[in-house]
């Protein structure tokens, strides 16, 4: 599924208090191809990656995906485009503490198949989690909550994925993990993936990187030979 | 200038306003009640203490028995200031073409009594030589219109008297227009008092004083001298005793005002309750929420101590803001309804003060609730420790499976959705607690005031339709026969009449004394049944007598033990009991007609007759007719009596309904607040799963489910207690003379469930609506919700 975004800006607050999170900005990112976003704090990766999601709206310009104009859309296809093109991962998980690792997953899967939780545990097999199903938040590592999550994001088979610094409270060797999982998964299924990151090293497993800063893109780089997560340092 | 703290304080506060309004104004409400209803009865109080002094009402009347001595000894004892020698008699009035059942007390002429004096309301106190002028008692003054120079009749043996009504008077003896103890409630139709001279009592009665009122010195209570009267009296051959605080008038007085001294502690201890709940609920999450802020306070040197007072003061806030006007609210409401209660039964005297003890407690008590909700959660932030507290999240806990799903394993297919709203009952146990708590408290609430009008509205039912099967009574002037009473029936509308023969008798047993009424009925009487201790019906027995349960105790007797009862003439009898009955009203006294007959050796008169109607028949048009025949002394229809009762019912349901939106207030904000906290825990919860496709009506309905799960699971919990403490409430009112037995309709059950549900669903509503506000963006990127 392709993104497209023409002249994207998105403003906090009004008047002299107004704060531009993005200005102007132009990018299209065809159906497949590994993005990551790299920039300091406050360079605007999230609320790119927000207004993809269509969790927040854009105050100037277009973001089409798959040629549909998020703008144009009523808040019951925001939903409707959210539930079937669009799979998050967050930095801090936002696991259902109440609910196992395969009731998370399920209650994703739920909203657009019927075999919610079979569809489930095959994903959270996929992932390496076979054996954790019926374990709760709380019994589960940082590595393996951040695994629950991404299966939360797959599940529905999205082929949008974004995720936000989905490595930012992971050690090292677990977050390759996660990373190794991503791109394997994402390759699977064909996904436009935006991946918001602090970390440059990460830069090397993406088919392209784009560098923000003060909302603006400052570079745009393709990466012809993408490493395997598995072979990064940091 | 404000310190940061107190800054950060009042900036929370306003952040989390409805919260600490509903906190706010339950505190008011609690406090408020409390100031009103203890200045109220300590007015009211002192307007009755104040009254009877005033009035010199006595401390000990003796009726009966050798009047003189009785005096001369009373007299004599120290401790006595007043006694006063008079004559009384119930005895047949006429105004205009009403007949009642009245009653005469001779007042001496010229001069106020020294004991029981009147207040003159209109017109003057009869003077010397005005033997046929009489002074009416304001109720019935009030009832038939009379005014100075009007005039009534007063039956003296077979001849209407015509007396001219000189004035109207309040009595402190008549406050409550009762008849005496036992017959509380009587019809201004059938009941009124005029104050005649000795002359014409002695006319009445043929013969002289039988009764003397007593005033101690100062006007107190002697719990001592009134034993040692009481018993000389009873030598000396009295037959009626009763003290100041037994005496009917004053005795329903102070039940009643009882109530209000009940009131003071029993609602506002639930409000209290509710609002530290309330506060508690909410300041434990400010905590939680504000952990990384703590753990920065004390990283950056900021003391425990101050910390703890810093959180102390989200209790101390709104614990001052609700208690103070709440207090001077409670304190103004209490002269208002002090007035209003007073003016209502036209008490002489009003006394309205100002108690600062009741403000200073009423003030304290709020900021105490509300202190004590803060002081945990309080603790818990001055031990927060910093390092924990700043790296941010505080783990989440183990989840576990519902005790639902557990109970019944099918439940674990359900959506996972649905699963989670299972566990959300469970995720905050002592959330969930305090969430029932607030249900329990509310129904509390609710079933106290609604128990109270079930409760009465089935005691009079079974009073007057279920055990007083008559539809009228016929008063006759003077002992009649039996025969005259079975004639009745000659007359058009009248289907069947009984013999009654009602008299005061003195019952003794175990050196203990109870006065009350001993009624003579036909053995196979129709007109009333006698519900057994035990809950069955019985038959009149036809040997022994049947006595009121309350007798049981006071006097120490069971069935098969014999009493001795003393009648007005003196003559004692001594049957055997033959059962106890469950009377709602009175504590009365029953023997079939033949037993008595046996019992005194002689054929017993009637004083009245029990009848029933023929169907369809006009009652007015009958007591017409009956009352016209001269030997008919008073005609009561029992559906009067009943319609006077059920108006008095107004009262109760003016309560209730004040009750139940106070409740309801009570229970909103309890409700609101843990529901707003469940809400604000799961921001980050509902952020996520609107951002993976989740409808926002989707989520509403799991959190309004589950929300409302806890609150269901409270609701049985709640008409448990409920009526518990409606039955513990009612009983303090029991007495002698009313036997409160909780009954509580299956509907009302049903109606405060309801209502509490539709509180906990409309308290839901703000919640729900921030829901719609969430934005998802900011919450999901935040490191703690």
């Amino acid at each position: 599924m392709t993104i497209k975004m023409t002249g994207v800006w998105k403003t906090f607050g009004e008047g002299h208090t107004a704060v531009h999170a993005l200005q102007n900005i132009d990018l299209a990112n065809p159906q497949g191809e590994f993005t990551t976003i790299l920039g300091p704090s406050g360079s605007g990766k999230t609320t790119l990656l927000n207004l993809v999601g269509a969790i927040d709206d854009a105050t100037e310009g277009h973001i089409e995906v798959a040629g549909v104009d998020l703008a144009g859309l009523s808040v019951d296809e925001l939903v409707k485009y959210r539930r079937e093109n669009v799979g998050f991962v967050f930095q801090f998980f936002n696991l259902i503490p109440t609910l196992t690792a395969l009731e998370n997953v399920e209650l994703v899967a739920d909203l657009t198949a019927s075999n919610g939780a079979e569809r489930a545990a095959e994903v959270l097999d996929r992932v390496g989690l076979g054996d954790r199903m019926t374990h709760f938040p709380a019994q589960l590592s940082g590595g393996e909550q951040q695994r629950v999550a991404i299966a939360r994001a797959l599940v529905k088979e999205p082929p949008i994925l974004l995720c936000d610094e989905p490595t930012g409270e992971l050690d090292f060797e677990t977050g390759r993990m996660v990373l190794d999982l991503l791109q394997r998964v994402s390759r699977e299924l064909s996904q436009t993936v935006l991946l918001v990151t602090h970390n440059a090293a990460i830069g090397d497993m993406a088919d392209r990187v784009l560098k923000l800063r003060s909302g603006e893109i400052v570079e745009d780089v393709h990466n012809d030979t993408p490493i395997d997560a598995t072979e990064l340092t940091w | 200038m404000v310190k940061p703290l107190h800054r950060k304080l009042i900036r929370d506060i306003a952040r989390h306003k409805p919260q600490f309004i509903a906190i706010t104004l339950t505190i008011f409400l609690g406090v408020a009640i409390f100031g009103a209803a203890f200045d109220s009865y300590t007015n009211l109080v002192a307007s009755y203490d104040q009254t009877a002094v005033n009035y010199r009402f006595a401390n000990l009347t003796i009726a009966g028995g050798d009047t003189e001595t009785i005096a001369a000894f009373a007299g004599s004892d120290p401790a006595v200031e007043s006694v006063e020698i008079r004559t009384t008699a119930d005895v047949p009035l006429r105004v205009d073409d009403t007949k009642l059942l009245g009653r005469a007390i001779s007042v001496p002429a010229g001069d106020q009594p020294m004991v029981n004096q009147l207040e003159i309301m209109t017109g003057s106190y009869p003077a010397n030589g005005d033997a046929n002028v009489v002074l009416v008692e304001d109720h019935m003054a009030s009832h038939f219109d009379l005014a100075p120079g009007d005039s009534l009749d007063i039956l003296i043996g077979d001849t209407w008297q015509h007396v001219t009504v000189g004035g109207v008077a309040l009595s402190p003896e008549y406050i409550w227009p009762a008849r005496n103890r036992q017959e509380l409630l009587t019809t201004p139709d059938n009941f009124g008092v005029v104050f005649v001279s000795e002359e014409l009592a002695e006319q009445i009665t043929g013969e002289g004083p039988n009764e003397v009122a007593v005033y101690y010195a100062a006007g107190e209570s002697d719990e001592e001298v009134s034993a040692a009267l009481s018993a000389e009296g009873r030598e000396l051959g009295a037959t009626n005793i009763y003290t100041r605080e037994e005496q009917a008038s004053n005795n329903a007085l102070t039940e009643d005002v009882k109530g209000l001294e009940e009131m003071a502690i029993f609602f506002p201890m639930m409000f209290l309750a509710a609002a530290g709940l309330a506060a508690y609920v909410m300041l434990s999450r400010l905590v939680h929420s504000q952990r990384p802020h703590i753990g920065t306070f004390l990283a950056n040197g900021f003391t425990r101590r101050q910390v703890l007072v810093h959180y102390l003061g989200y209790g101390i806030v709104p614990g001052l803001i609700g208690s103070i006007p709440g207090a001077i609210v409670g304190v103004l409401l209490a002269r208002t309804i002090t007035r209003l209660y007073t003016g209502i039964l036209s008490i002489p005297l009003t006394v309205v003060d100002f108690y600062p003890t009741t403000l200073i407690a009423a003030i304290v008590f709020g900021l105490v609730a509300s202190l004590l909700a803060a002081l945990a959660p309080a603790l818990v932030a001055s031990r927060v420790v910093p390092a924990e507290a700043m790296r941010g999240e505080t783990p989440s806990g183990g989840g576990r499976r519902s005790l639902l799903e557990r109970v019944f394993p099918p439940l674990r297919k359900v959506p996972a959705a649905w699963r989670m709203t299972f566990r959300g009952v469970g995720r905050n146990p002592r959330r969930t607690i305090y969430t029932i708590i607030g249900v329990v408290l509310s129904l509390m609430l609710v079933l106290v005031s609604w128990g109270l009008i079930d409760t009465t509205r089935h005691l009079m039912d079974r009073q007057f339709i279920e055990i007083q099967r008559e539809d009228a009574t016929v008063y006759f002037a003077g002992p009649t026969a039996t025969e005259d009473v079975a004639a009745l029936v000659d007359i058009d509308g009248i289907s069947s009449a009984e013999p009654a023969l009602t008299m005061p008798v003195a019952i003794s047993a175990n050196e203990a004394h109870y006065e009350t009424a001993l009624t003579v009925l036909q053995d196979d009487t129709e007109m009333h049944r006698f519900a057994n201790v035990d809950g069955g019906w019985i038959d009149l027995p036809s040997n022994g007598v049947v006595l009121g349960q309350a007798t049981r105790d006071l006097l120490d007797i069971k069935v098969g033990d014999t009493v001795a009862m003393t009648v007005a003439e003196g003559d004692t009898i001594r049957p055997i009991v033959a059962a106890f009955v469950d009377e709602p009203l009175g504590t009365m006294a029953y023997v079939g007609r033949a037993h008595a007959e046996a019992l005194t050796g002689s054929a017993l008169p009637a004083t009245s007759a029990l009848i029933s109607y023929d169907e369809g028949v006009d009652a007015k048009v009958l007591r017409n007719t009956i009352t016209d025949i001269p030997r008919v002394a008073a005609f009561e229809d029992a559906q009067v009596l009943f319609d006077l009762m059920q108006r008095f019912m107004v009262l109760f349901y003016a309560f209730v309904g004040v009750m139940l939106v106070f409740g309801g207030a009570m229970a909103f904000a309890l409700i609101f607040n843990a529901m707003s906290v469940n809400i604000a825990e799961r921001t980050r919860e509902v952020a996520t799963l609107l951002a993976v496709g989740t409808e926002r009506r989707s989520i509403s309905r799991y959190i309004t489910a589950e929300n409302m799960l806890v609150a269901a699971m409270g609701i049985p919990l709640g008409l448990i207690i409920g009526t518990l403490a409606a039955g513990a409430a009612l009983s303090s009112f029991n007495s002698d003379l009313f036997t409160f037995k909780l009954h509580i309709q299956p509907t009302t059950y049903l109606f405060a469930s309801l209502a509490i549900l539709a509180v906990a669903l409309i308290s839901q509503i703000p919640g729900l609506r921030a829901i719609r506000r969430i934005s998802i963006p900011q919450v999901v990127k935040e490191r703690s919700a």
